[in-house]
């Protein structure tokens, strides 16, 4: 009996009977003619008194009616002061020291996730309207879900990016173009007998093509970043895309009707690329040598880039749809690189080991044409009927 | 028997193949084979007419080209087109 007393008196203690939980003020940016928004709204208004919510609405989408121009131009200052959402999209919404860029099914449920357990006396809003400093405040997108990632937090609704990073880096990396290029180098530097500096070309060559990769492939990124919001633009990466995918295609249909082999083309440039080699194998001067490796990664990675078919301007436009942190810039196109590199990685470290070059077949390189082609004209579509489709954020 | 093979140290197929033609002579060690690289025998090579595919293996019976193989082979194939020249 005293036992049951004790548990009563200790439920009493747990349970908060009538405690009033603390009020949530969601900040919406939404466009009349924006069904996602409409969504949302309807979505918010339903859980309103669930969650205590305080609705912020600002109509952005009404130019024509000057009374909205004052939430056009804080929707512009939040942008701008919070670096978030550069691609001006709607809805945007601000709960606390979290954001959300559009609305669906899986942002309803994240939204449900991070109001049940919202904890946060940030106030965005005001301190944007009152010009205060916002530099100390690290907005994050979406509930708390995120992983953890050398002290970053990276959203899990984001991974399906990665995932494209490996499949379409993959495929790039069986470009035949920049692998000739690696396979001779190694070649003659077997015929060096010297590791050291066997080890030290072929490893610069590698670290310099992934480097380039990344300048061109975070060049395109900034140039892209601002325009892909605007629909002729991505209209006009889509037809690229489609190009190279049509292009893909067609070497996968080709290569059909021909032997599976190396084709052997341009004798100009491949003359002139052996004669570089050849220098750089017999040069005295080891820091010439490096200095000459560098040169050759440069010039093949930038001119092999057309090679490519558009696969990394098509991988770096989905890039920019989604509005990554630059963190979650770099790690996805390192992942692309790495991927991009894993097969010419493969062959130099099985070549330093076993002191034997050893080929990967061309057949691998006509299916990656056939997948290639494939996943670019698929994403081409998308781009243009259903690039919210390539958002994974939203 | 001769063969005359015509590889590229810068291609890929061509060394996916030797490990093939490793295959090849644990059956038949006795092989007539030379070797020539396209870009470092051009004149030999251009001899030959190898056309746009490497690597390209031209067998001979009876001193006569019989037939060639262009591109990456299976073991097997090249096996029978050996037996077909002895």
């Amino acid at each position: 009996m005293k036992k049951l007393y004790w548990i009563i008196i200790a439920l009493f203690m747990i349970i908060p009977i009538g405690v009033k939980a603390k009020d949530i003020d969601v900040y919406v940016f939404h466009d009349y003619k924006c069904l996602h928004c409409k969504a949302e709204l309807e979505y918010l208004n339903e859980v309103k008194e669930n969650y205590n919510l305080n609705l912020h609405l600002y109509e952005i989408g009404n130019t024509n009616d000057k009374s909205y121009d004052a939430n056009v131009e804080l929707f512009k200052k939040v942008i701008e002061k919070l670096n978030i959402n550069k691609n001006y999209q709607a809805p945007f919404t601000i709960i606390g020291d979290r954001y959300y860029i559009g609305f669906d099914d899986s942002t309803k449920k994240s939204m449900d996730t991070l109001l049940k357990d919202f904890e946060s006396d940030i106030k965005v809003i005001e301190k944007v309207v009152k010009d205060e400093d916002t530099s100390d405040i690290n907005m994050k997108y979406g509930e708390y879900s995120a992983i953890k990632f050398f002290g970053h937090e990276l959203n899990i609704n984001k991974m399906p990016i990665p995932l494209i990073a490996t499949v379409i880096g993959f495929i790039d990396g069986f470009n035949p173009c920049a692998m000739w290029v690696l396979i001779f180098l190694i070649t003659m530097l077997m015929n060096m007998k010297n590791k050291k500096r066997m080890y030290a070309l072929g490893i610069t060559f590698l670290v310099t093509s992934a480097f380039v990769y990344l300048i061109i492939m975070f060049a395109w990124l900034s140039i892209i970043g601002s325009l892909s919001s605007i629909v002729w633009f991505r209209i006009l990466i889509a037809l690229v895309a489609l190009i190279g995918g049509l292009v893909n295609l067609r070497s996968f249909y080709r290569s059909l009707k021909k032997d599976d082999g190396c084709e052997v083309v341009n004798e100009k440039k491949r003359k002139s690329i052996i004669s570089r080699i050849k220098k750089i194998v017999t040069e005295k001067s080891f820091i010439l040598a490096l200095i000459g490796v560098i040169f050759l990664a440069f010039s093949v990675n930038v001119i092999e880039l057309a090679c490519s078919a558009g696969l990394p301007m098509t991988f770096t436009q989905i890039l920019a749809l989604n509005n990554l942190s630059n963190l979650e810039y770099m790690i996805n196109i390192l992942i692309y690189i790495f991927f991009f590199l894993i097969d010419d990685i493969l062959v130099f470290t099985i070549a330093m080991v076993t002191l034997n070059v050893s080929g990967i077949s061309t057949k691998y390189t006509k299916y990656s044409h056939l997948i290639g082609g494939v996943l670019m004209v698929l994403i081409a579509i998308l781009m243009i009927f259903k690039p919210e489709w390539l958002m994974f954020n939203i | 028997m001769k063969i005359v093979k015509i590889n590229a140290l810068w291609c890929s197929g061509c060394l996916y193949m030797k490990k093939v033609w490793k295959d090849v002579l644990k059956e038949y060690p006795n092989l007539d084979i030379t070797e020539y690289d396209y870009d470092l025998d051009e004149d030999i090579v251009k001899t030959y007419n190898p056309g746009e595919i490497l690597p390209v293996a031209i067998f001979y019976k009876d001193n006569i080209e019989y037939k060639r193989l262009v591109g990456e082979k299976t073991s097997d194939e090249i096996i029978n087109v050996i037996k077909e020249c002895l």
